[in-house]
């Protein structure tokens, strides 16, 4: 059941791909919010091996890019990516994982106060990032609130 | 992780002597202020370049020095450049182009040949751009010889979207807050292993870190952090200053006194080297924390903030003196956020009165060895309205899920070292590591 379930996403992936690179002039981006395919939209941009694994009641897909920084992108039952995570020495191209969420991600970051570098807590309606660490060794996650499966605590996602 | 190696002198030396000020020319004004050691670097919480300016901002609990950027080759082509912020969360330096345009640095290539770019990005969004060059650098008395930094582009033109991310370009004094930055953190490079073409997994460069440019754009490019790398290419990657010291090159110490709330100004000093000299010692009671993806354990509240060293996930909890002040999550709710901008204390907590707290920080390689920290945190409005510079008691909040950052209020009253990775060090424990 889990094999076929894999299988068919990466059929239907591959498929939605395919439509989507012929019906768009600029390469389809993803992924928070945005439905499985759009996490092999990601793999393709970061040039990412991916991992697999179920949870409970969802998956979570492990993109690795060359550099060594990881972005898991976590997929709901229906389909939807409704959080992302990363961890690693390199920031992750956000405009890719954070789609359509990413110009309200950027709105926000232009609010930012002087002075001093701090952790950024960016909790909106809608859409919550969360971005720590230090130069080469950088985590966040970002996720949709109401999208949170039942009993799945932050903290996981990552 | 590296193999260790003393680093001995110089790449491209051209006879410049350890010290500008040993025979030949001294650069114009070298500030004398506290550093009476040449690995002794006066460091000072002075509200930074904009406090005393009309309408200019003062950067609570920044931490800045001077350094002497002179043209390779020369002992007269140089410029002091005050204001730099000393940040052990970062590595290399890096400056506004403003302050050293006048120098006319030579551009450093990348791999590929072309002229290379590099990226900072800040984990609050904000970034830095420029193409690498390379200077002679002096800090103290301490010499680095040539090595690549950053230059900060004043009109940058091109930057990449996985370079800006959508946040905020800090590449003027008002912006950054700063001149630039004087990065002094764990590592030799800024970006190490997975930039050079001889020893990335990959064949295709890491986007974040280095760049070159045509009129098409700037794509990823690998740059070489030489024999370190086992590349025989000469180092492109912006490196660590104090590494390419002669001598006290394994790792710096920031020393600041203890601030009782606050303080106009704070003065201190950047020792370079650790037990190589007779003012870099270890003490009996120091404490030596390795690290695991540069990230050790925090518990606090009965949470722990922990960075697992086999997945490099976490969150992990660091130290860090380019933080303004201690960031951390408060479950327990004792600590009420500061109400919402347009003050300057939104994102710090602002509880009623002085809070003690205290928390236990633990070396991710070695369970045992663990220490408690203790800490006030007090209400920032209050603080952040006094002309002040220097806070002890200056924290704010970070979501759930988010490592213990512990900034530059964690260095006030203590000794802290920092072992750069790869370096040789006076202890069991390799580097890198944090001691204090």
């Amino acid at each position: 059941m889990k094999l076929f379930f894999r299988r068919s996403i990466s059929f239907t992936a591959f498929m939605t791909l395919g439509i989507v690179w012929a019906g768009l002039s600029s390469p389809a981006l993803a992924a928070l919010g945005g439905d499985v395919a759009s996490v092999a939209a990601d793999q393709a941009h970061m040039k990412a091996n991916v991992e697999v694994k179920q949870a409970g009641g969802y998956e979570v897909h492990a993109l690795r890019a060359p550099g060594g920084t990881v972005v898991s992108e976590y997929v709901s039952p229906s389909g939807r990516v409704f959080a992302v995570a990363w961890h690693g020495p390199f920031f992750p191209e956000m405009q890719q994982i954070l789609g359509s969420y990413f110009q309200q991600y950027s709105a926000a970051l232009q609010e930012r106060k002087p002075y001093g570098h701090r952790p950024l807590n960016l909790e909106q309606p809608g859409l919550v990032v969360q971005s720590g660490g230090h130069m080469r060794a950088y985590y966040g996650r970002a996720y949709i609130p109401e999208m949170l499966p039942q009993g799945l605590k932050v903290e996981e996602i990552k | 992780m590296r193999k260790k190696y003393l680093v001995l002198i110089l790449l491209g030396g051209l006879g410049f002597a350890v010290g500008c000020s040993s025979g030949g020319t001294t650069p114009a004004g070298i500030p004398s202020g506290g550093s009476t050691s040449a690995n002794v670097l006066a460091i000072a919480v002075d509200g930074g370049p904009t406090a005393n300016q009309t309408g200019g901002f003062i950067y609570p609990n920044g931490v800045f020095a001077t350094a002497t950027i002179c043209h390779p080759g020369s002992s007269s082509n140089c410029v002091n450049v005050d204001h730099l912020l000393v940040d052990t969360g970062s590595v290399g330096l890096r400056i506004l182009q403003s302050e050293v345009s006048s120098l006319g640095l030579p551009t450093v290539n990348a791999s590929n040949g072309s002229a290379a770019y590099d990226c900072t990005s800040f984990v609050d969004g904000s970034y830095v751009w420029g193409p690498v060059e390379s200077a002679n650098v002096t800090l103290a008395g301490e010499n680095t010889g040539n090595i690549p930094i950053q230059v900060i582009s004043s009109s940058p033109a091109n930057i990449p979207t996985s370079c800006s991310n959508g946040g905020v370009n800090d590449n003027t004094q008002s912006s950054l807050g700063a001149n630039g930055i004087l990065g002094v953190g764990l590592e030799p490079f800024d970006c190490g292993e997975a930039c050079d073409p001889s020893t990335a997994e990959s064949s295709i460069p890491p986007s974040g870190a280095y760049y070159t440019c045509s009129n098409s754009g700037c794509t990823p490019a690998f740059a070489s952090c030489g024999a370190e790398c086992n590349d025989s290419s000469s180092v492109q990657q912006v490196t660590h200053p104090v590494v390419m010291f002669p001598l006290d090159n394994n790792g710096v110490i920031v020393e600041l006194p203890s601030v009782s709330g606050s303080a106009a100004t704070v003065t201190g000093s950047l020792v370079f080297g650790i037990g190589t000299e007779t003012n870099n010692q270890l003490t009996s009671t120091t404490n030596v924390f390795t690290v695991a993806c540069d990230f050790f354990n925090t518990s606090f509240e009965g949470q722990a903030f922990n960075i697992d060293p086999n997945s490099c996930t976490g969150p992990g909890s660091f130290i860090d003196s380019g933080s303004n002040g201690l960031f951390f999550y408060d479950v327990n709710n004792v600590l009420p956020p500061c109400p919402a901008s347009p003050t300057a204390a939104a994102a710090f907590y602002c509880p009623s009165s002085l809070m003690s707290l205290s928390a236990t920080v633990q070396d991710p390689n070695n369970s045992s060895i663990t220490e408690v920290v203790n800490f006030s945190i007090n209400n920032a409005q209050t603080l952040l309205s006094s002309t002040n510079a220097a806070f002890s008691t200056l924290g704010g909040p970070v979501l759930a899920g988010q490592g213990f950052d512990w900034g530059l209020p964690f260095f006030y009253g203590r000794n802290v070292y920092v072992a750069i990775d790869g370096q040789t060090v006076p202890t069991p424990a390799p580097s890198p590591w944090w001691a204090f």
